[in-house]
Parts: C-alpha cells; structure tokens; sequence
C-alpha cells in the first residue's frame, strides 16, 4: 500500500512533466549528429561531456551538454532553455569564450544542432523547456533611474562579487567555482559586453534567470521589474570603454 | 609560333602546381577549434571560414586581438608536401641524333624535393589583420614572399568597407592557391590569346576594397593592381588592372540543395606596347601605348546534400579577350571554365570527424582561332590521418590528364597535340 501510494505520488509528480516534455526531433538530431561531429566535437567531446581535445586549452571551459544545464536561458532559474535560446547561442557565439559565431552555417544545420544538443542531456527527454520571461519595454536611463539602480546594487549585494566599481573584484571574487568546480570570475562591468550579448535586454534576461551553473543567481523573488530596469541603467553606467 | 609557345608554357604550367598555401593551422591553435571549423576539407574553406577570412580573420568576440593570448602563441603555419610524381608528356620535339629532330613522349618520376610554404597570420590588433607567405625552399624553386598584406577591416563600423594592401589574391570563384588540387592549376586562370603573362589565379599587387554582410552571404570585391608579368608602364599606375568580384548566397535550408551562391567577376588591364630601350632591351617602367585585355565570367557554387557532408559543386566560366597589339591573332578571344566537385561523404562523432574527401574537375579552354585549346580531367581522393584542432595530414592521391591543341609540332613544323598525364600519391601535412 505505501508503494503503491510512493508510486502514485511519483507518477503524478513524473508524468505530467515527462508529458510536457519537448524530446528532440529524431530527424533533425540525426542530421545535427553530422553537424556536431564536424563543429562541436573538439570542444564539447564526443559525448557532449565538454572534454574535447581543445577543451583543456581553453578558458571558460567548454558546455559540459550532458548536465542540461545552461548559461544562457530566457526562462527562468533551474529551468531547461528553449530551442531559441539554444539556437541564439549556436549562432552568435558567446563574447570572451571560445565559443565562436555559427551564423555562417545555413539555418539548416544550425536548428539541427539544437535538436542533436538537447539529445545530449536525458532533462530534455524528461522535463519541458521552460517558458521565456518577460521583458518589460526598456525605460529611458536616466540619471534618476541610475540612482535607483545603485540602491539595487546595494540592496542585492552585486559589489560582494562583482565589486564596488563593478570590476569583477568583489570580495568572494576569489573564491567563486562553477557547479562542476571550476574557478569562475564575476563579470567585469567596466569593459566589454557580456558573453551573451550587448543589449540592455540581455542584462535584464540575466537578473531575471540568473546563469545556471553557476553563482550568479536570478533575482527573479527579490526585485520588481522597475528595479531590475534601474539596475540595467546602473551597471551599464558602470562600463568605461 | 610564338604564341603557341607561349601557350604550351602556359598549359604545362598547370602541372605540379607549386605548393598549396593559406591553410593555417596557426588559427585552430589561437581559438581552440578544430580544422573543420573552417574548412569542408582542408583546404577547401567553408562558409564559416569565408566569413572568418572576410572579417579579418577576426571570430569579432574579444578573442581576436592578440593581446587576450598566451605569450607563447606564435601565429606561424607550416605547410609541406611528400609525394611521389609520375608524369608523361607525349609530342615533344627532340634531336634525331643525325641532325634532325623527332617526337618522343616524356616521361619523368621519383619523389621531388618537397617545397615548404612558412604562413605568418592573424591580427596585430582589432580589425588590423596581416598575412605573409613565404614560399619554396627548394633547388628548383627558391624561397620568396608568396603573398604579403595588411588589411583593415571594418572601417567605421562596417563591415562592408574593409581595405587590404599588398601582394594578394584576387577574390576568385575558386582560391588558386587554397584548391585541392596538387597537380594541376585552373586552366582558365592563365589562358591568354596573345600570350601575354597575366594570369588571375597568380597573387597580384595593389589594393583591394571589400566587404560583406553578418554571414558573407552577400560579399564583394574590388581591385586595383599592377598584374603579375607586368612588364611596367609610365604612369601614376603601372599598367593598372581592375578586378571586380560580386557573390551573392542563398540559405535554401533543405537537406536536397541547402545553399547555392551566384556571382560575377571581370578585369580590365592595360599592358605597354611599346617602350624606352638600352642597349636593346626594354626598360621596365618606360612603356607607353597601353593596349587593353579583358576576362569577365560568372560562377556559380552549390552545395548538395546535407551541408555538413557536403557535395560541393562550383562551375566558372569565363571569357577572355586580348588586344591583338599585345600579340596573337587578330580579332581572337577564348572562353573557358571548370566544373570543380568536391565530396564529403562522412561526418562521424569522432574527433577525425571528416576522414575523406574526394574530388574532380574538369577544366576547358577554347580560343576563337589557332591552337592552345585546352581540356583536362583531374580526380582524386584525400584521407585524412590527422584533422585536429592543431595540425593535420592527409594521404592524397591524384591523377590528372589534359589535352592541348597545337602545343607542339613534328619535325616538319606540322602542329600536334600533346597529352599529359601525371599522378602522385603522398603525405599533405600542415601545423
């Protein structure tokens, strides 16, 4: 009786996650299989466990696909990217990695790749793909927005590993790994754009989703949308180049 | 006479190609990716690698500049070929021994001194990119700068405006010097019907104007130069020449034709008819009645099946036309082209992911009057031992066989055809 019960409990936990589950396109895998074998390999490994034969070499490390788990998300915390989030990333690239821009592949392959990647982590077979977060339109950044955003800042802690200046330099700067163990440094601010991109948009996705994988969370249940607008407006102020 | 001498040199020239240059490892080694990133096959670049080479040999995400490297990093490639050559040339003339002359066929073979082509490239900082290519290192051919330019790109923001200054191939349907090929060059590229030395798949000196949209799918070239065989003219320009190169690619994203791309290219040069002597000879830059020749063609580059794995298919033509001041007979041209196959039948999940290529071309030249018409097949078959993410090599084997109308003569001065045939198998090899 009790595991039939632990059964049923499991199942109405299981199933209706596995039931909205968004597999890979078999078809499309196949084909990506060439793909990656081709592009991907050296880096991610055979296997899609990031320990290609470049992969001691580089830094940031490479993906480790296997785990599910990503950087990169529209959606929010924990949860699985969609294919668009996949995709943006196979076609620009990541800014200060290793990852370069497959925008010169056809769309083809490109979106083949993101089915061949999501057969890499048994999540995707489990688990649906979380929904993207919204994004309010952007507001002017003023300096009153500015202000704001640096009573954020300091409400939320960012300088404790980002630093005062945004620098990167934050006191636990030093102590900070990945969830593979890896030391990871905080963003510096003051130069450059982000990995994921350049956009004010591309900061706030970040506040709301936080970096899976890593200690950077999502400050989705501690700031309004107001305030993480105020917090863009406060860290792009923060870039010197 | 004279003219069918000069095209038999030209023909033969195609033979045993000097080495193959700009396949550079040294750029897998900077970003950590492997060959394949760049090439269908090295050295055949793929989109990706067309684009990367169109940006400066610039990625554009904060890895380019050379001060985001490990001090170690030296942005040198080597690249070095082993082989052993057959080749038999039929018709040419020979003394009888008895004071005459008589035909015999040619035959030579043996393993060559392999030629070395040393490649510095990379960027000196954004947008400021440079390659340098020495070449040779042999008995037969020596050492010298094969190629040497620095480009800026992206000025003022965009990438449609990007210059390059230097010695540098023009921006051909096919690379002259990044073919497969080890035996035979483009025919076309050096068909001439006045036997004038210009050839388009030779590296020229001058400067180029290009720029292309986010994936190269929309590119172009512009090019002013002082040809190669220039004999030098008078003038702010010797002997200008221009070469213009328009590309535009279609992404069908089907797995039957997944991408094709059209384009159309034409030059326009001005070579010296007449010049200054001393003591008979001509002196270079002293040339004056500048007479004209022109080529102008268009290509057409498909891919066929899965692009990962792709049968790659370029077809080029081209017409040319030499003003009969430069030499030739009056009022002839030519047309000509090749048809170029390249093969890729397996992409495996192993780091040697792409083990094979296989490859053929047929290449055709006619002239409008008099012999040189040329027609020649060349196939082959690569196998990639090594295709990493810091060097490769490749077992390669090729045949190769053309015909030339008229390139020789019998002993009564009665024009025959020469047939040659050459093949070589042996060991590709860059880091």
């Amino acid at each position: 009786m009790t595991q039939t019960r632990f059964l049923a409990i499991v199942a109405a936990v299981v199933l209706p996650a596995a039931a909205l589950a968004t597999p890979p396109d078999a078809e499309a895998a196949k084909r990506g299989s060439k793909a990656y074998g081709r592009y991907c390999i050296s880096c991610h490994g055979t296997s899609g466990d990031g320990r290609g034969p470049s992969a001691d070499w580089i830094d940031p490390k490479p993906r480790i696909l296997t785990s599910g788990t990503f950087k990169f998300r529209s959606t929010p915390s924990g949860e699985l990217p969609t294919d668009d989030d996949l995709l943006r990333t196979i076609t620009n690239g990541l800014n200060h990695t290793y990852m370069p821009t497959w925008r010169a592949l056809t769309e083809l392959e490109r979106k083949d790749l993101v089915q061949y990647v999501k057969t890499l982590s048994p999540r995707f077979a489990s688990e649906p793909q979380g929904k993207p977060v919204a994004i309010p339109p952007r507001p002017s950044f003023t300096k009153e927005l500015t202000a704001k955003g640096k009573d954020v800042w300091n409400k939320v802690q960012c300088a404790s590993c980002h630093g005062d200046g945004g620098k990167g330099d934050g006191g636990s700067a030093s102590t900070l790994r990945d969830d593979w163990g890896n030391p990871i440094i905080p963003r510096d601010f003051t130069s450059g754009p982000l990995k994921v991109g350049d956009e004010p948009e591309d900061l706030y996705r970040a506040f709301q989703t936080g970096l899976n994988g890593t200690p950077m969370p999502s400050f989705a249940e501690s700031i309004t949308p107001d305030e993480s607008w105020a917090l863009v407006a406060y860290v792009r102020s923060l870039r010197k180049d | 006479m004279m003219v069918r001498c000069l095209r038999t040199a030209a023909v033969l020239s195609i033979l045993f190609a000097s080495t193959r240059a700009e396949a550079i490892p040294a750029f897998a080694r900077k970003y950590g990716v492997s060959c394949s990133t760049c090439h269908s096959a090295w050295p055949i670049l793929n989109q990706v690698g067309q684009n990367f080479r169109d940006n400066g040999y610039q990625f554009g995400l904060g890895k380019d500049d050379p001060v985001t490297l490990s001090n170690a990093y030296v942005p040198l490639a080597i690249r070095a070929t082993g082989a052993y050559q057959y080749t038999k040339v039929t018709n040419q003339l020979v003394d009888d021994g008895a004071g005459g002359s008589k035909n015999v066929d040619v035959k030579t073979g043996g393993v060559p001194t392999p030629g070395a082509d040393f490649l510095l490239a990379g960027t000196v900082a954004r947008n400021l990119s440079y390659l340098v290519v020495a070449a040779g290192f042999t008995d037969d051919e020596p050492a010298a700068i094969e190629s040497a330019w620095a480009r800026v790109s992206n000025i003022a923001g965009s990438s449609w405006l990007n210059v390059r200054v230097g010695k540098f191939e023009l921006d051909l349907p096919a690379s002259s010097h990044r073919g497969v090929s080890l035996l035979a060059d483009y025919a076309v590229y050096g068909a001439t019907n006045a036997g004038i030395g210009f050839n388009l798949g030779e590296n020229q000196t001058g400067v180029e104007i290009d720029g292309h949209n986010a994936n190269s799918g929309t590119r172009y070239s512009v090019s002013i130069v002082s040809p190669n065989e220039d004999p030098g003219s008078s003038g702010a320009w010797s002997s200008p020449t221009f070469y213009g190169h328009l590309q535009q690619a279609f992404d069908l994203s089907n797995t039957v034709l997944p991408w094709a791309r059209v384009g159309v290219f034409g030059a326009q040069g001005q070579l010296p008819t007449v010049f200054e002597t001393s003591g008979g000879e001509p002196v270079p830059g002293t040339g004056t009645k500048l007479k004209t020749f022109k080529r102008a063609g268009a290509d057409l580059t498909a891919i066929f099946g899965y692009p990962a794995t792709p049968f790659l298919v370029n077809a080029t033509y081209v017409y040319g036309k030499d003003d009969e001041a430069l030499g030739g007979d009056p009022g002839n041209s030519f047309q000509g082209g090749f048809v170029e196959v390249n093969w890729v039948p397996i992409s495996e999940l192993e780091y040697d992911a792409t083990p094979w290529l296989v490859f053929a071309r047929y290449d055709a030249v006619k002239y409008k009057t008099g012999p040189g018409d040329v027609s020649g097949v060349t196939v082959g078959v690569r196998r990639y031992l090594a295709l990493g993410p810091r060097a490769s090599m490749a077992l390669h084997v090729e045949f190769h066989q053309d015909k030339t109308k008229g390139a020789s003569e019998d002993p009564d001065g009665n024009p025959l055809d020469v047939t040659t045939q050459a093949a070589m198998v042996g060991l590709d090899f860059a880091f």
